[in-house]
């Protein structure tokens, strides 16, 4: 043996290499490479040494990459191996629960997501660049910055199991959070994976809060990034425009045809409807009309200074946005310690005229380790400011987008004097100009500072037996200045204000942790048990003063305004107090079973229910390891999955089981509109200013009895890889029903004010499926190509809800919304369009039928449209989403497209409304000009008509349509320098690319909006956008 | 560490204390309790313009023969458009929400919870502990038979309850009580605010007092005092409760507290809040350190003018050509009974109004291109300020508007609000009830003084109403009734005739009209008529229809009839 050893041992030669991630080009530090009879590690270069016979096989492997097998020929003396990130690594460590588990043994619906398809999207959040890639994740998000105009974007795990709020938690580094920003502020260089549970056996072990789903970041912590300092750099700079999507608006002299024609079919004098803005020479015969020429009063209300004009709102409004991006991330660590650091720096000029985002994030992450590695200390911290001017509401309430679409085109920009128009006189709407109205905002920034991470501690006790404590904080203080000033066009305020918010919430999550692992031959054995405490405290301070003598920045400071001062201010908060146990048995590499439970106390709930068990328990079975199994050699992996568990929601507010009475002494409830005098004051004396008698009032009534709400989910699940992993894929489905679902339902009126409650009330049931299949393949000429598509279905139905909420969801009496989902469109359906009237004498009664009208279906048969002919739609929740992801990469060169979609979705097609209806105030689109007229019959747009008699507007298949869609989201082609040139500038490796986003959408032919997206006219338009970007390695 | 983690286990851990916030128990100290009566008058004020309970535009007058819904197009404030024409008014107010008359359901309800809850808690006090508890009983209970008063001649079918009544209870309460029934329980309320409350309230206008409390159970009773049958019939008239209602606005007018103003323009100007003619009114504020800058009338915000450079929005709430006719006065200085609204003899252009003869008080009530707008002749009413004269051009309201260089005066946007009060009951009111039930009562004669106090104050003609080079914008023609000189008898029939004019120009656009012709019993008749001849002079009221037996009355909104399990029963027709 010995000697056989020492001759094989003896044709051996020593080969040098080195490895290095094939997308970043950077090194890689700790790959293990394999050859027959021995074992050998790469350092912090990435470099390895072997000693190899010739013919011999090379296997690296690597946690996160694919395995990689080469040959070494006689002649090779030194490799240059790169390894591609492995979509489908079962021996990838995930983290999914406060302990971390191989991929190999998961048994819930877990997604590991791909990190290389997210990394140079050029997006404010790793969220928005996760859109289509997750299957069961959806993400709904608008054009703006931060996906929804300042707000978070939809973010659906699963779809919907609730009434209420749908967001999913976050935990970062072990820390829970239900606060988007914490998640959306992260760099993703910084991320080192990132999980979604998606089933309630995976989720579980959050117990209550876990019932929209858990997603799971962990962050770089410096190990294996090798003890030379490493630094990463990833710059871009994206061009961003909504031309491509822009809907076409009618000029001065159309929007004065469309009228003049809506008023001929409406029988009524086209020169007396907005005669100070349009006259008209024509014929004056209603039975056969001509339209001569289409006169426009010169100046808008009759103001000199106003010339009327011929504006495209949304070229004014609308601007190439500049986008820049960077980010520093560096990184060093050896065995015992490690260290990541990382800056990050965004600035994106704004779509919209005077609008912006920018973001500096920061993150420090450290640990170290002693008493022979039995002891580890390490802490996580994100440091995050973000600062935005987003789209801003008119003083009438109206979003600057639909201003762009809507507003007169005869209202020029500007005045002569150089102020900016705005719709004056007859004829217009009470809206304003929306690039005044965004100037007007321009200072109304918030402001958002956060501090988010943990200190931590873990101790081996004894072998095997690890201790671990983590004190999480999460502060974030939000401050918002809002001005209103007086402008000079329109209707505007007649006076200024200035109005400063600032609130602050700090949650201290303390978790503690005991686990114990044990291998016993073919028994593996893991038990986790800890505790969590969550404190939670919020406050808000506001002031307002009115009447400053100059409209300036420096000089909008609240002791500067002269005239009332108003304060408001107000603290809430809650506690969690949990304690929960998971364990996991594991025989042989073939049975795997896993059981959790946990235990929540919540303030929110009632003296009665305050605490809620959570269990689950799952099984997995590797068929591929069966010796039945053994001789199938094209199946490489073949998991069933099965499990179920039970979560809870408590996305209520703070103080929901209590009865409260509050002094109101005149703000405004945000909950309504600002005008709507509401409060506890007034005015008895009679001095009709000053400080006002106040008192108080019921605001909301208690219920003791309060408690979780409760969602009991079944998965199964199949993982299968064929042909050594070239061929991988998982499908999952999954049963939920939620029960004791929070609702505050509206009573009876005459209960009075303040006395809602909240309940546990509802009940949902939602089942769907998930398929990802992905392909990978190396062909001989080294291209290398991976195709992944995603698709998943979710739907759900109420099942129980009481009588008296129903009111508040579509349907009606005798359709229910029992058996519906909440998002059901309710409404008519229309049958084409009257063409004489014989077909109107003909069809049911009507009201307001006639020649050029909507017929609407009599849908009870009852011999009349009403009310009563409503039937539901569709749903404006897609019950499919999928996503399809192509990626390549020959010698330097890679390239990757990615796209995803929705179907079997109902929604409003604005641009329909606005090509089909006119209105004496608003502008319209083109397609009004191809509406039915009794020259132009079999049109599908019904006549034009300011009476509208018919009432067209009403909720129908008209103007709800499917909304399918698939977008092209993102092209991208990277060039990575050769190794040489790189080098010459002290870069381990530098790839630069180019990359579109949101080129271009294939959608249902009855959807007219360019964008599919774009389900309301009050959203941003999704851009276009082209990026140049390089990474960078040092 | 042990330590801490032992605290873990506390139960106290989860508890949290509301912060900012009071429990019912922190409210029994008698300065609390007089905050919750206090919360209860800002109760009957917390509206906007989406469901009034405050002004009754939306209800008495574009319901009316007086008023046009206006704005945009029919489309805006669909509802609006939908209860001006009759026919397309649905207990389920498909697509409008609570806007309309659901609406005015929650909010007067909303109010009336704010009246129990402080009873409850005054209940709870001695008269030792709180000197005034008497008095704010006494308020509390006439805030309460206001709001009810409202529900029960916008629905007439309500669920009546006081303070004793629990929550749970409340949803036991059905609207079947019968019509006399209701209207003895909320006369209940006056007659016990009369008994308790103080013939007038020092340094406090803003609060209900004895005399108030009597006018309103007059108005109440008069309504009361006409039987109806279940199809809103009016079957007869109740000689005992007219002969309170004399009773009563005598105590009034025989106050000495009380008296017209001199100037009919008063009623609507700022500078006279709380002056000699208003007996009850909703008071605003302004910069008073509330969000929006004050408690404003933001139940009329829309009806300002969306081509007037001061303003800016909406021209809603348009004097209808049926109402301007109705000042058209005769030679003798009386109105034109039977003629005013004879086709080809419409008050169109601002030189109609110097060829007819009419009532002063029209400048006043209505915008007429060229005249004064709101006292200022230096910015008169223009149709250019109209929005779609269209369908709703030729005039503009003006009682509840003020001009926006007053400082009562606030722009929020395209909307606006004022400080001025809004009268609830106003002396010519009180006036004018009386001669109505002297009428009633056989009294004719009884009722001519009364009648021409109002007409003598109105021919008094302001001289506010004047155009900058000195002159009156309108030919005014007016005469007190003169039986045998400028009116043939004065017998009963012509009397109320003559009341029923009376009473439809001096509250004009103010939301009395509709209500008035209901309890008249003529509804009907009248509405249907008008849309006859004005449907031909504004298309959009091509459709409208009136159906007698079922539009006197709003449905009861769908939703609080599903919110209580079908408890409550539709009203007839719907």
């Amino acid at each position: 043996m010995l000697l056989l050893a020492g001759f094989s041992y003896a044709q051996q030669k020593i080969i040098t290499g080195q490895v290095v991630r094939n997308s970043t080009r950077e090194p890689l530090q700790g790959v293990t490479v394999v050859s027959k009879t021995r074992s050998v590690t790469t350092d912090s270069a990435g470099r390895f040494s072997i000693a190899v016979s010739p013919g011999e096989m090379l296997i690296l492997s690597f946690v996160g990459m694919n395995n990689l097998s080469i040959k070494v020929e006689a002649s090779t003396t030194n490799l240059n191996l790169a390894m591609l990130e492995g979509i489908n690594d079962l021996n990838q460590v995930v983290v999914t629960g406060y302990k971390s588990e191989k991929k190999i043994d998961l048994t819930g619906a877990v997604s590991v997501v791909n990190l290389a398809a997210i990394k140079d999207v050029p997006t404010t959040s790793p969220m928005l660049a996760l859109q289509g890639q997750v299957p069961g994740l959806y993400i709904s998000a608008d054009g703006s910055p931060t996906g929804s105009n300042g707000a978070p974007p939809t973010i659906l795990v699963r779809g919907v199991n609730t009434l209420g709020n749908t967001n999913p938690l976050y935990i970062i580094d072990g820390v829970p959070t239900t606060r988007y920003e914490d998640f959306s502020n992260l760099s993703v260089g910084a991320i080192a994976s990132i999980q979604v549970l998606k089933d309630a056996s995976a989720s579980s072990i959050y117990g209550s809060r876990a019932s929209n789903g858990v997603i799971i970041v962990t962050t770089k912590d410096g190990s294996g990034a090798g003890e030379k300092l490493r630094i990463t750099l990833n710059s871009s700079l994206t061009w961003q425009t909504e031309r491509p999507w822009q809907e076409k608006a009618l000029s001065s002299e159309d929007r004065g045809r469309a009228l003049w024609r809506a008023a001929v079919n409406d029988s009524t004098d086209p020169n007396n409807l907005v005669n100070q803005i349009y006259t008209y020479d024509w014929n004056n015969s209603f039975a056969n009309p001509v339209l001569n020429k289409v006169n426009i009063a010169p100046f808008v209300g009759g103001n000199q200074l106003e010339p009327v004009g011929n504006t495209n709102w949304q070229d004014e409004l609308y601007k190439t946005a500049l986008v820049t991006s960077n980010d520093v991330g560096i990184a060093s660590g050896n065995a015992k310690s490690g260290m990541f650091m990382d800056f990050g720096y965004l600035d994106n000029n704004g779509l919209l005229q005077y609008t912006d985002f920018q973001r500096y994030n920061a993150r420090i992450n450290s640990h170290t380790s002693g008493f022979n590695g039995r002891l580890k200390i390490g802490e996580n911290l994100q440091l995050s400011r973000t600062s935005q001017v987003g789209a801003a509401k008119d003083p009438g309430g109206a979003l600057t987008p639909t201003l762009a679409l809507i507003l007169a085109p005869t209202i020029p920009l500007r005045k002569t004097d150089g102020t900016f128009g705005g719709p004056i006189g007859p004829g217009y709407t009470d809206r304003n100009n929306p690039v005044d109205i965004q100037y007007l905002n321009r200072w109304n920034t918030t402001t958002r500072l956060q501090a988010y991470g943990n200190i931590f501690a873990e101790l081996e006790v004894i072998k095997r037996l690890v201790v671990r404590t983590s004190f999480g904080f999460d502060y974030a203080d939000s401050s918002g200045k809002f001005i209103t000033q007086i402008g000079d066009e329109g209707p505007v305020n007649s006076f200024n204000s200035l109005t400063q918010q600032e609130a602050k919430e700090f949650t201290f999550t303390w978790t503690n942790t005991i686990n114990y692992n044990l291998e016993l031959g073919k028994h593996r054995l893991n038990l986790l048990g800890g505790i969590e405490s969550v404190h939670d405290d919020y406050s808000v301070v506001g002031a307002s003063t009115t009447n400053f003598a100059l409209q300036q920045l420096t000089y909008f400071q609240l002791g500067a305004g002269s005239g009332s001062q108003t304060t408001s201010g107000g603290a809430t908060g809650y506690r969690l107090l949990s304690q929960f146990g998971k364990a996991f048995y594991g025989y042989g590499d073939k049975y795997l079973a896993s059981f959790t439970i946990r235990r929540d106390g919540s303030s929110r709930f009632g003296t009665n229910n305050p605490y809620g068990v959570f269990p689950a328990g799952t099984v997995g079975w590797r068929i591929n390891n069966e010796e039945f199994f053994r001789n199938v050699h094209a199946v490489s992996n073949l998991k069933l999955r099965a499990g179920y568990g039970v979560v809870g929601n408590q996305a209520i507010g703070n103080l929901s089981a209590y009865s409260l009475f509050q002094a109101n002494y005149g703000t405004s409830n945000p909950a309504y509109p600002q005008w709507l005098n509401t409060g506890t004051a007034y005015d008895l004396t009679g001095i009709n200013t000053g400080s006002l008698p106040s008192g108080f009032v019921q605001v909301q009534l208690g219920n003791p009895n309060l408690k979780w709400e409760t969602t009991k989910e079944t998965n199964i699940g199949l993982d299968f890889g064929f042909m050594d992993e070239s061929l991988t894929g998982s499908f999952d489905w999954f049963h939920r029903n939620t029960s004791d679902i929070l609702i505050q339902p509206p009573i009876a009126g005459a209960v009075g004010e303040g006395q809602q409650q909240w309940l546990n009330g509802a009940s949902i049931r939602n089942q769907g499926w998930e398929f990802v299949l992905s392909y990978q393949n190396t062909t001989g000429g080294r291209l290398h190509y991976t195709i992944t598509g995603n698709v998943s279905h979710f739907a759900n139905v109420i099942t129980q809800l009481p009588e008296d909420v129903r009111s508040a969801y579509p349907g009606d009496p005798n359709h229910s919304i029992i058996g519906h989902s909440q998002y059901s469109i309710f409404g008519y359906k229309a049958d084409g369009i009257y063409q004489n009237q014989q077909e109107v004498a003909n069809h049911a009664a009507q009201p307001g039928a006639g020649p050029g009208r909507i017929r609407y279906v009599d849908l009870n048969g009852d011999g009349k449209v009403d009310v009563l002919d409503q039937t539901f739609l569709g749903t404006t929740l897609p019950k499919v989403i999928f996503g399809l992801r192509l990626s390549a990469d020959y010698k330097n060169f890679d390239v990757s497209l990615f796209g995803s979609g929705v179907g079997g979705v109902t929604v409003y097609d604005p641009t329909k409304g606005f090509n089909t209806t006119v209105a004496a105030n608003t502008n319209s689109g083109p397609g009004v000009f191809n509406a039915w007229t009794p020259q132009n019959t079999h049109s599908s747009i019904p006549a034009l008509t300011i009476l509208n008699l018919n009432n067209e507007g009403r909720t129908s298949n008209y103007y709800f349509v499917n909304g399918s869609f698939f977008k092209l989201r993102n092209a991208m082609i990277g060039y990575n320098l050769p190794k040489g040139i790189a080098n010459k500038a002290a870069m381990q490796g530098l790839r630069i690319y180019v990359a579109g986003q949101n080129l271009f959408a294939i959608k249902s032919g009855k959807m007219t909006s360019k964008d599919p997206e774009r389900t309301s006219y009050n959203s941003w338009p999704v851009p276009t956008s082209y990026t140049v970007g390089l990474n960078a390695n040092f | 560490m042990i330590a801490i983690l032992s605290s873990f286990g506390c139960k106290k851990y989860l508890d949290y204390k509301p912060q900012g916030a009071l429990s019912v128990s922190d409210l029994t100290t008698p300065t609390a309790v007089d905050g919750l009566a206090t919360a209860a008058y800002a109760g009957i004020a917390n509206d906007w313009w989406d469901a009034p309970i405050t002004s009754n535009w939306e209800w008495g007058s574009i319901r009316s023969d007086d008023a046009y819904k206006g704005g945009g197009d029919i489309g805006d404030q669909g509802q609006l458009d939908r209860y001006e024409q009759f026919y397309l008014v649905e207990p389920a107010n498909n697509g409008f929400g609570d806007f309309g008359f659901p609406g005015a359901w929650i909010r007067a309800y909303a109010a009336i919870s704010r009246c129990n809850v402080a009873l409850r808690s005054l209940d709870a006090l001695t008269d030792a502990q709180f000197p005034k508890r008497k008095i704010r009983i006494g308020e509390m209970r006439f805030l309460r038979g206001h709001m009810y008063f409202l529900l029960k001649v916008l629905f007439r079918n309500i669920p009546w309850f006081d303070e004793t009544v629990s929550n749970d209870d409340i949803l036991k309460v059905s609207n079947t009580m019968s019509n006399d029934s209701l209207w003895l329980h909320i006369e209940g309320d006056f007659q016990e605010a009369i008994n308790d409350l103080p013939p007038t309230q020092p340094g406090e206008p803003g609060r209900a007092n004895q005399l108030s409390a009597k006018a309103y159970l007059a108005k109440a009773l008069l309504y009361h005092a006409y039987t109806q049958d279940a199809n809103y019939n009016v079957t007869g008239v109740d000689a005992n409760k007219l002969a309170q209602v004399v009773s009563l606005t005598n105590d009034v007018i025989n106050s000495g507290i009380y008296s017209l103003n001199t100037d009919y323009a008063y009623n609507f100007l700022d500078g006279h809040d709380n002056g000699p003619e208003s007996i009850f009114a909703i008071q605003y504020s302004i910069n008073d350190g509330t969000a929006i800058g004050g408690r404003l009338s933001m139940s009329t915000s829309l009806n300002y003018f969306a081509g007037a450079p001061q303003y800016g929005c909406c021209a809603f709430h348009i004097p209808s050509q049926n109402l301007v006719n109705a000042f058209k006065t005769d030679a003798n200085g009386v109105p034109e009974f039977d003629h005013f609204n004879d086709v080809g003899t419409e008050m169109k252009d601002s030189l109609d109004f110097l060829t007819n003869g009419v009532d002063p008080r029209i400048d006043h009530t209505v915008g007429i291109q060229g005249h004064p707008f709101k006292y200022n002749a230096a910015i008169p009413y223009d149709h250019s300020w109209e929005r779609l004269s269209g369908l709703y051009g030729g005039f503009g309201t003006m009682k509840e508007l003020q001009l926006a260089t007053c400082p009562c005066f606030k722009k929020l946007g395209p909307f606006y609000g004022t400080s001025v009060n809004m009268d609830v009951i106003r002396y010519d009111d009180v006036l004018l009830m009386q001669a109505e039930a002297q009428i009633q009562l056989g009294n004719p004669l009884a009722a001519l003084p009364l009648i021409n106090q109002v007409r003598a104050r109105a021919a008094n003609v302001s001289p506010l109403v004047k155009k900058g080079d000195g002159t009156y914008p309108s030919n005014y023609r007016i005469q007190t009734y003169k039986p045998g000189v400028n009116i043939p008898a004065w017998d009963q029939a012509t009397a109320f005739k003559a009341l029923q004019w009376e009473r439809r120009l001096e509250f004009a656009m103010e939301g009395y009209r509709f209500f008035d012709l209901v309890r008249w019993g003529l509804a009907d008749v009248t509405m249907n008529n008008y849309f006859s001849i004005e449907k031909v002079r504004h298309p959009f009221l091509l459709n409208a229809q009136f159906t007698k037996s079922k539009h006197e009355y709003f449905p009861v909104p769908q939703e609080q009839i599903v919110f209580t399990n079908g408890l409550y029963t539709q009203n007839k027709g719907y």
